[in-house]
């Protein structure tokens, strides 16, 4: 019974959310950032800002928005970034080292992420602690 | 991981069994851990979206969806007493209370904006998406902002993890280690 109570409060806060981004859409549909030129777009692996006059984007291509570029020393006949809109489900495809490099890239960025909190954090304790002692030292020894 | 709730915390976790050897967790810490490990490892692997392509990306981005839900209802208690206590002058549980609002906000949106922009999995059940380049880029937007939220998330919480972690993935002298 708890449970389902607090899932209907965490349910509620999540639709609460998504309906702030339908109201985003609606009445203000631009996103921190972009300026006055609209998104960054990747063509031909280079980011450009805006899409070139006269040039329209089928409904169906502007999930190349904010695309990245392939990493250096990736070819053309892989998967990644594919925006083809086929099924890519080829799990054949995850093995490979050229496919790996995306999932790696995104471990590495998630763990330099968290080294980097992990030492702040710690570092911080131990200033806060080693000035605590010092305090309670001068409070014992009052000279 | 909105947090780690009262129970995970002040759990009986670590109390040693009879032989003196062999820790055990919690029934509720385990499934945190591994619930919350499974949910990191997830999004990592959602957002390589050029790893996964896009049927696997869809679906899994559906399942974090469902596990953020589940997440925060799990982690509910820990919501509501932290937030009575935003006045209090104890600063470390603010700020991951303000990283925890940031990161709902952030993945929340993220999945929206996913299945509003779905191409594989919503037309397969038969349902229509928006696919308006608003979206699509809400979507590479929050999707960014994520990765780097999860990350400090899960970082602000290493204590716990570390602690946790260590009785979990212990070796334990009463198995017989493979040869």
């Amino acid at each position: 019974m708890k449970f389902l109570r607090q899932f209907g409060a965490a349910a509620a806060v999540v639709t609460v959310v998504v309906l702030l981004g339908l109201a985003w859409n609606r009445f203000a549909p631009s996103l921190p950032g972009e300026g006055p030129a609209g998104p960054a777009f990747v063509v031909r692996g280079h980011a450009v800002k805006g899409v070139p006059p006269g040039v329209k984007l089928r409904p169906g291509r502007e999930s190349t928005h904010g695309a990245k570029p392939l990493p250096a020393g990736v070819g053309g006949n892989v998967r990644l970034n594919d925006r083809s809109g086929g099924p890519g489900l080829l799990l054949g495809d995850l093995l490979k080292p050229v496919n790996l490099t995306v999932l790696r890239q995104t471990a590495v960025l998630e763990a330099a992420v968290i080294a980097g909190v992990v030492i702040v954090d710690a570092s911080y304790r131990r200033v806060r602690q080693a000035r605590r002692a010092r305090a309670s030292r001068t409070r014992r020894a009052p000279e | 991981m909105p947090g780690v709730s009262a129970s995970s915390t002040s759990s009986p976790a670590g109390t040693t069994s009879p032989s003196g050897r062999r820790a055990r967790v919690a029934a509720r810490t385990r499934l945190d851990f591994w619930f919350d490990a499974v949910i990191l490892a997830g999004y990592t692997v959602a957002y390589s979206y050029g790893w996964t392509g896009v049927v696997i990306h869809e679906w899994l981005g559906i399942g974090l969806g469902v596990a953020l839900l589940l997440h925060l209802t799990l982690h509910w208690d820990w919501v509501i007493r932290t937030t009575k206590r935003l006045l209090s002058p104890r600063g470390h549980d603010k700020l991951i209370w303000l990283v925890n609002v940031l990161l709902l906000l952030a993945m929340t949106l993220c999945v929206a904006s996913g299945i509003a922009i779905s191409r594989v999995a919503l037309p397969e059940l038969g349902l229509y998406t928006l696919q308006t380049p608003f979206w699509f880029r809400l979507h590479v937007l929050t999707a960014e902002v994520t990765v780097g939220l999860v990350s400090v998330h899960v970082a602000l919480r290493w204590r716990w993890i570390v602690r946790v972690g260590r009785r979990l993935l212990a070796w334990r002298p009463g198995r017989q280690l493979p040869r």
